[in-house]
């Protein structure tokens, strides 16, 4: 109650659906639209450039991968006839849409990080302290609230794209296939799925950053601090473990492991990682962000 | 009064660091009393309240609310308290009602009508579903001790309550709190700087100074401390006064207040100090019996003015 009351938590939701519909707006307007016939002159162009490009390219460069990916399946399309996805198409947008979950982290970041430091800089604290609740009920129960409140974003996004999509691009395509490349192989995939994926991939990176900006907000009961932090890390995380890429020890960095679609795709960053140890690495940065904030919380005198 | 103390104190300690902010505090509370606690600042009154209500944690010693340790059996203990703590912050982008609903989900079984009880109790029923950014200090004061109220507890805690009332809302606080105490059997402990309403107000006094109780008395004992009676006489002229008085018994010591003459003296002797000050020609405005008030027992206690 306490967080849907607030004017800015709907304003931030306003703000979501109004960018959603913007870009649509954008797309539909800006892009080109490539008649059918010419799809495949523009594959096997595209594919000699990049067999060049990649010729020329050191064997070290996680790029290489990726290129090497993309020339399999273009080759695949000019096989079987599928034209590529349009950005001007319902599962186009919506997936292009989908990039605007880093959105939803920034506000998910203010969210979270506002949770238990506002509580101490408005003295409610200490009201809501006084109450038959142990502590750590109270700090989980923030917790979720934050956490449904990420996921009710998540939802509007999701629903108000495809609705904003439908409307400008037709509801035709639905059955479209995704292609992906699996081990060695181009597969077709549905492309509800891979919408689907697409989320629950930048979910994982949304959840670790919401975490660590409760965790901040709990022990620092700053808000300033926990939002600043967060989104600088959210920022600049990738950046920085691309920079240390030729160090192994980078793959114990948390933004090393977010990206998980890395793996779908077969291209990790530094080689010999695997999905399993990304998975590990990142809960063990989950248990310590919410030890952390457990031990911060329940442990001290409040003094507010 | 009760028999079994609803607040138990054994032995309390408190250590921030190196320092020691409680020596070793121990008292009881019972029912249907209404406790004072006094003492300058800086004395460890705020920190005692806080960890009474589990804000901070003891180092060591015990309290028990109603049989249940605080430090072991929170829930329980705190089940049966409510409290003001320094200023009543509230959620101010919510209504007053919608707070109060916020804390009464807290509780097992609160619903709607006693949250309207409360309501109507502390008399906020115009204004409580406006928002709380829109109150003054008083309404704000009065939803604190709604919120306080809420679960019918057995102790209340108040530190500082009658902070920012007007007259009217101190009186109606403080004949409130002594019906709590008197019709409902609450334990009622009361922290506050005003002791003139202290006096009005409490049955008995603990005087906290340095982190020790010095003092733990009934009101009626900590003012009704002499055989004698205290006499404040209003005259004119005052030396001439206090030459006649000092004549009149050689163990007589008037004090002179500016234009007030204190003395002690038994009852039965003052219709002949009065005739001997008129016969003197002594004028005569006033003559009051000054029970020793609360500020300066209070004051003799804690040796005055220096903060801990």
């Amino acid at each position: 109650m306490k967080l849907y009351g607030r004017l800015s938590t709907w304003v931030m939701m306003a703000f979501l659906i109004i960018l959603i519909i913007l870009t649509g707006f954008i797309t539909s307007f800006t892009a080109n639209r490539t008649s059918n016939d010419n799809w495949r002159e523009e594959l096997e162009k595209e594919n000699e450039s990049l067999k060049s490009t990649v010729s020329s390219m050191p064997d070290v460069e996680t790029s290489k991968e990726q290129y090497a990916n993309t020339i399999k399946i273009n080759e695949y399309r000019l096989e079987h006839n599928i034209p590529p996805t349009q950005t001007t198409s319902l599962w186009g947008f919506m997936s292009s849409a989908a990039g605007l979950i880093s959105v939803i982290s920034l506000f998910t970041i203010v969210i979270g990080g506002g949770m238990v430091s506002t509580e101490f800089s408005e003295g409610t604290i200490k009201l809501l302290l006084i109450r038959p609740s142990s502590r750590w009920k109270i700090l989980l129960s923030k917790y979720i609230s934050t956490l449904l409140a990420t996921l009710f974003m998540l939802a509007i996004l999701f629903i108000v794209s495809f609705i904003v999509g439908g409307i400008l691009f037709g509801f035709t395509g639905i059955s479209e296939p995704y292609l992906r490349y699996i081990n060695g192989n181009v597969r077709e995939v549905s492309m509800v799925g891979y919408v689907f994926s697409l989320y629950g991939y930048n979910c994982v990176d949304l959840i670790m950053m919401a975490t660590f900006a409760f965790m901040i907000s709990t022990v620092f009961r700053n808000s300033s601090l926990a939002i600043g932090l967060a989104i600088f890390l959210m920022f600049t995380g990738s950046t920085l473990v691309m920079a240390l890429s030729k160090y192994n020890w980078v793959k114990y960095i948390l933004f090393a492991n977010t990206n998980l679609k890395m793996y779908a795709e077969g291209a990790p960053i530094i080689k010999g990682m695997t999905l399993g140890f990304s998975i590990t690495i990142l809960i063990i940065y989950y248990i310590l962000f919410n030890a952390i904030s457990w031990i911060g919380f329940s442990k001290r005198d409040i003094t507010a | 009064m009760s028999a079994q103390p609803v607040i138990q104190i054994r032995n309390l300690k408190k250590s921030i660091g190196k320092k020691q902010i409680i020596n070793g505090i121990s008292f009881d509370v019972y029912g249907g009393e209404v406790f004072g606690f006094l003492g300058p600042n800086g004395a460890g009154k705020t920190t005692t309240i806080r960890m009474l209500l589990g804000l901070m944690s003891i180092t060591e010693g015990e309290i028990f609310i109603k049989g249940y340790s605080i430090k072991k059996d929170f829930e329980k203990a705190i089940a049966n308290v409510g409290g003001i703590v320094e200023n009543p912050d509230m959620y101010k982008h919510l209504s007053g009602y919608k707070n109060l609903v916020h804390y009464a989900r807290m509780y097992p079984k609160i619903g709607k009508q006693r949250i309207d009880e409360v309501i109507r109790l502390v008399g906020l029923e115009n204004r409580i579903n406006d928002k709380v950014k829109t109150y003054s200090l008083g309404m704000r004061q009065r939803l604190g001790l709604a919120q306080a109220m809420l679960n019918s507890p057995s102790l209340l805690v108040l530190d500082e309550p009658t902070n920012g009332l007007d007259p009217a809302g101190i009186h109606e606080f403080r004949n409130h709190l002594r019906n709590l105490a008197k019709k409902e059997n609450t334990a009622v402990f009361v922290s506050s700087h005003i002791l003139s309403e202290m006096e009005l107000m409490c049955d008995r006094v603990a005087i906290i100074q340095n982190g020790k109780l010095i003092k733990i008395q009934t009101l009626n004992e900590m003012l009704d401390n002499k055989a004698d009676e205290a006499v404040t006489l209003t005259v004119e002229p005052v030396d001439k006064a206090r030459e006649c008085i000092e004549s009149l018994n050689v163990n007589y010591k008037p004090v002179v207040k500016d234009n007030k003459i204190e003395i002690s003296i038994k009852y039965e002797n003052i219709p002949d100090m009065v005739e001997k000050l008129v016969q003197a020609k002594v004028r005569i405005y006033g003559i009051n019996k000054s029970a020793g008030n609360l500020e300066s027992k209070f004051l003799e206690a804690t040796g005055g003015n220096k903060i801990a």
